[in-house]
């Protein structure tokens, strides 16, 4: 087990450095001149020039790299010979010459907006998909059962973004139950964050949980199916033990697979929830930085969301171990 | 099973859609009603108090330091609000006045002499910024030399390095470098001086409306405030004018924060109004909730105003036509000329053939790419690059009806651009079409290989990542026969269109033109004194850039925006093409 998690890490962190080159320079052989970008409407080939300089872009592209590597680490400091030079403090992840912010600092500041957004609707997807599927599986057939697999088809069809306006145009709009979304922390002011937070996680919960329910109905009944089922039933166990002892614990090994990547997913930021609902979170900010070209913010985010991908994959992979006593690690 | 849930499922997101549409048009007619009642919507007589709540689709403003903001909206607002420069722009919708300058932290309009080489400004008494200390000839002097700090302060007019007399080293750069290195301090101290409360400004060559310019990037800033990069970002900026920042937050959900500057007296500045207590700016609200909110005008939206334009899909409900609002929105949905023209640029060095540009010209299906664009409400058929709302120097070249030797349809005549192919003596063109990729371009771009297919020329469609679009085109390696391009004025003068499209110097030479002629032509114009005779110069070289076909002009670009129902004034301001900020107020 010790020796499968070290090999995972190790693995772990040479993925992190080869996603971090093929980012920096995939972004860096983009076409465009970033210098140019930062210059405006009154441009002149000097004021380029010095643009280029005080954006380190002069430099080789491998320079750049190992600058902004070690940026990460001891941190740096933009257009240093520059009369206003810009001091990035590690972890610099790079300075946004459009808002004129480091870009870790953005980051630091759209990250819990994003966690709050996910960790909530993931409450709410998980407890609705768990719930409804085990109970269409045990009414597998019946009424109940097809009234849950229709509500999931109409979650899962509908677009997160028609939802959303739906929602924004009746709930707040229209009736005005509801303030139009401003975020605030829920240390700062917990009922206007559950205001600002409760459609969106509605929304992001709808299409999540339809998927859900139909996911953990089939792996209830398929495990229902199984011999070890079979047997604790023929031993005399309660349903309810036989349920959620034996058939739902194993039922569930691909369901937290789903669960941990999409979690994983949704925090490296809910793009159109954020956007419809005004959210500050990664999503929009990665939405921003590509409309605006702004690459360092670009390859801020992509590392960090990647990064995130690769290290859900790691906990997901070995919470199978916890869950599943099938499973062996070795 | 599946297609009829698929049916169904399009049946019931096809009439949400239209409920949606519906209730927000039934609810403005409620309001509105209401509203009509009470008097037509502007003839209230102004009040003071309240909010005034901006929504925006942006995350932030481009710039908000006074030497940096360039765009036309900003620089409105700002003006309007927190900085103040030595004249301004009268608040009006008439295009002339509207246009026209008044004094602001200037006693008057200023001075010319010397051929209009020297200009002298008096300071007004009492003006003086948030902390309540005075605003100083040194401050605006300051404010002006931050300009020269291009690799500080940059994406700004750079207006005081075009005009202020002071020498450029080899590589056309100013030999002064601003006030952060102090390199050629001395040089600048001569072009710029201060006695008293009056300062001059020492220009390079005549600049007969230079006190047009001093509106943008002459801003005052207390040099001990200045952070350089950061200004006005990392902490407030140091506010001029009536109100001050008392927050600001980029990105979704962000917002800018505009309380009343306690030192600031309307004695001081007779310009602004300063009838709200209160701006707030909204960032990052989408589009679609954006338009639906101040359609339906309710709660706080009722004194919200639109920072940009309403979404093509909602306009045949606010309008009636490209001018005129549906009864529930008169007097809050406005539509007028935004300050571009829009037109496809053509390198001279590549297409070099006159002929064959205006074969170019001919073959277009303006007609059809209007259309595609949003129709009428996308603008005006374009005849060059001078537009109506610039005033005095604008005149028809009669681009499409006679200039090139007959009157072209809207539509193109394939069959007229294949005889001028044949007048070149060349062969018919292999063209590469350079345009940002959005899905409107696209289309765009198909009719416009459409129309050229007719007439023989072929058209390799070459999309560019939007960001990147200007920086790709503007480089001669990369750039390819033509493209899309726009231009505003900066101030209601020629002097800031034809040098900057058709100049080297100008800074957006898109057709890559160096002519010695032109170029001469082009500085007669700008120091001519007699302002009739510059329009006259101006007018002339607008005909000339057509003749030669530089550019197709396509668009005089119009735009639609809305407001709440209890904002007013509601018209567009020619002077930026948007709303009045300094001059508007909450309705009780």
């Amino acid at each position: 087990m010790t020796a499968y998690l070290v090999r995972r890490v190790l693995g772990m962190f040479v993925l992190l450095f080869l996603l971090s080159v093929t980012v920096f320079f995939l972004f860096n052989l983009l076409p465009g001149d970033p210098a140019r970008l930062t210059c405006g409407k009154a441009c002149t080939p000097v004021i380029i020039e010095q643009n280029r300089h005080r954006l380190g872009l002069d430099e080789p592209v491998l320079t750049q790299y190992v600058k902004f590597v070690s940026g990460i680490f001891v941190g740096r400091t933009f257009a240093p010979n520059s009369p206003a030079p810009i001091v990035c403090n590690a972890p610099c992840l790079g300075y946004s010459f459009n808002r004129h912010e480091q870009v870790m600092t953005m980051i630091a500041r759209a990250a819990p907006v994003t966690f709050w957004l996910a960790i909530g609707a993931f409450i709410l997807w998980i407890f609705a998909g768990l719930s409804l599927g085990i109970f269409a599986a045990l009414h597998r057939g019946r009424w109940p059962d097809r009234l849950v697999m229709g509500i999931s088809l109409i979650g899962y069809s509908l677009p997160s973004f028609f939802i959303g306006l739906v929602l924004i145009f009746f709930v707040i709009i229209k009736w005005q139950m509801l303030p139009f979304p401003a975020y605030v922390s829920p240390f700062e002011n917990p009922v206007k964050f559950l205001q600002t937070m409760i459609l969106p996680w509605i929304v992001l919960a709808t299409l999540n949980a339809a998927f859900y329910m139909r996911l953990t109905r089939n792996q209830v009944l398929e495990v229902f199916g199984d011999d070890y089922v079979r047997t604790a039933r023929a031993k005399g166990l309660p349903e309810r033990v036989v349920v959620v002892k034996h058939a739902l614990r194993a039922g569930l090994t691909p369901i937290v697979t789903a669960a941990g990547l999409d979690l994983a997913y949704l925090l490296g930021g809910a793009i159109i929830s954020e956007n419809i609902f005004s959210l500050p979170g990664l999503g929009a900010l990665a939405v921003g930085s590509v409309t605006n070209s702004d690459l360092p913010l670009i390859t801020g985010i992509t590392l960090l969301t990647a990064s995130i991908i690769i290290v859900a994959n790691l906990v997901v992979d070995l919470l199978y171990a916890v869950i599943d006593p099938r499973v062996r690690i070795t | 099973m599946l297609r009829t849930d698929v049916r169904l499922l399009r049946a019931l997101t096809l009439g949400i859609a239209v409920a949606l549409t519906l209730a927000a048009c039934g609810q403005g007619n409620t309001s509105q009603s209401a509203s009509q009642s009470g008097g037509a919507q502007q003839s209230t007589a102004p009040t003071t108090g309240g909010t005034i709540y901006i929504l925006t689709q942006a995350e932030q403003f481009d710039q908000v330091d006074p030497q940096r903001a360039y765009t036309g909206e900003d620089l409105a607002f700002f003006g309007g609000t927190i900085y103040r420069s030595l004249v301004a722009y009268k608040f009006s919708a008439d295009p002339i006045e509207g246009t026209s300058i008044v004094p602001d932290l200037a006693t008057d309009l200023g001075t010319p002499a010397d051929g209009a080489k020297t200009w002298s400004f008096t300071l007004r008494d009492g003006v003086t910024f948030q902390d309540g200390s005075p605003i100083t000839c040194e401050d605006i002097k300051y404010g002006t030399s931050r300009t020269f700090a291009t690799d500080v302060i940059n994406q700004g007019p750079t207006y005081a390095i075009a005009y202020l007399d002071i020498p450029t080293l080899d590589d056309g750069s100013s030999a002064y470098k601003g006030p952060y290195t102090k390199v050629g301090q001395e040089l600048f101290d001569k072009a710029v001086t201060c006695d008293g409360k009056t300062i001059t400004f020492h220009l390079n060559k005549a600049v007969p409306d230079f006190n047009f310019t001093t509106t943008l990037g002459f801003s005052p800033v207390p040099a001990a405030a200045d952070t350089g990069e950061t200004y006005g970002v990392a902490k407030p900026p140091v506010s001029s004018g009536p109100y001050m920042v008392e927050s600001y937050q980029t990105g979704n959900g962000g917002k800018m924060v505009l309380v009343r500057n306690p030192n600031w007296s309307q004695a001081s500045d007779p310009y602004r109004h300063a009838y709200p207590d209160k701006w707030e700016v909204d960032f990052g609200i989408d589009p679609k909730v954006l338009d639906q909110r101040i359609m339906q005008s309710s709660g706080v939206d009722e004194t919200a105003i639109q920072y940009g334009n309403i979404q093509p899909e909602n306009l045949s409900i606010v309008f009636k036509d490209q001018e005129t609002p549906n009864d529930q929105f008169a007097g809050r949905a406005v539509s007028g000329f935004d300050p571009y023209s829009r037109y496809y640029w053509i390198n001279v060095n590549k297409v070099t053939n006159v002929k064959i540009r205006q074969a170019m010209a001919v073959a277009l299906d303006r007609a059809a790419i209007r259309l595609n664009i949003g129709g009428a409400f996308a603008g005006d058929f374009a005849d060059g690059v001078i537009k109506p709302n610039i005033g005095q120097d604008y005149a028809s070249t009669g681009f499409w009806t006679d200039m090139l030797g007959k009157k072209i349809p809207d539509a193109g005549d394939p069959e007229y651009a294949k005889q001028l192919i044949t007048e070149s003596g060349e062969p018919a063109p292999k063209l590469t079409f350079d345009y940002p990729d959005t899905p409107t371009n696209a289309k765009t771009v198909a009719i416009i290989v459409q129309s050229y297919a007719k007439a023989g020329m072929t058209v390799t469609p070459n999309p560019i990542e939007p960001g990147q679009y200007y920086s790709v085109v503007f480089d001669p390696a990369k750039g390819h026969e033509f493209g899309t391009g726009g231009w505003g004025a900066d101030w209601p003068n020629a002097s800031t269109v034809i040098p900057p499209l058709f100049t080297q110097k100008g800074g957006w030479d898109l057709s890559q033109l160096d002519d010695a002629a032109l170029n001469a032509k082009v500085e007669a114009a700008q120091v001519e004194l007699d302002r009739a005779t510059q329009a006259g110069l101006w007018q002339a070289l607008n005909k000339e850039a057509m003749q030669n076909v530089w550019v197709i002009p396509t668009f005089f670009g119009l735009s639609q925006t809305i407001a709440g129902t209890k904002v007013a004034p509601t018209y567009r301001w020619p002077a930026y093409g948007s709303w009045p900020y300094g001059d508007m107020y909450v309705k009780p």
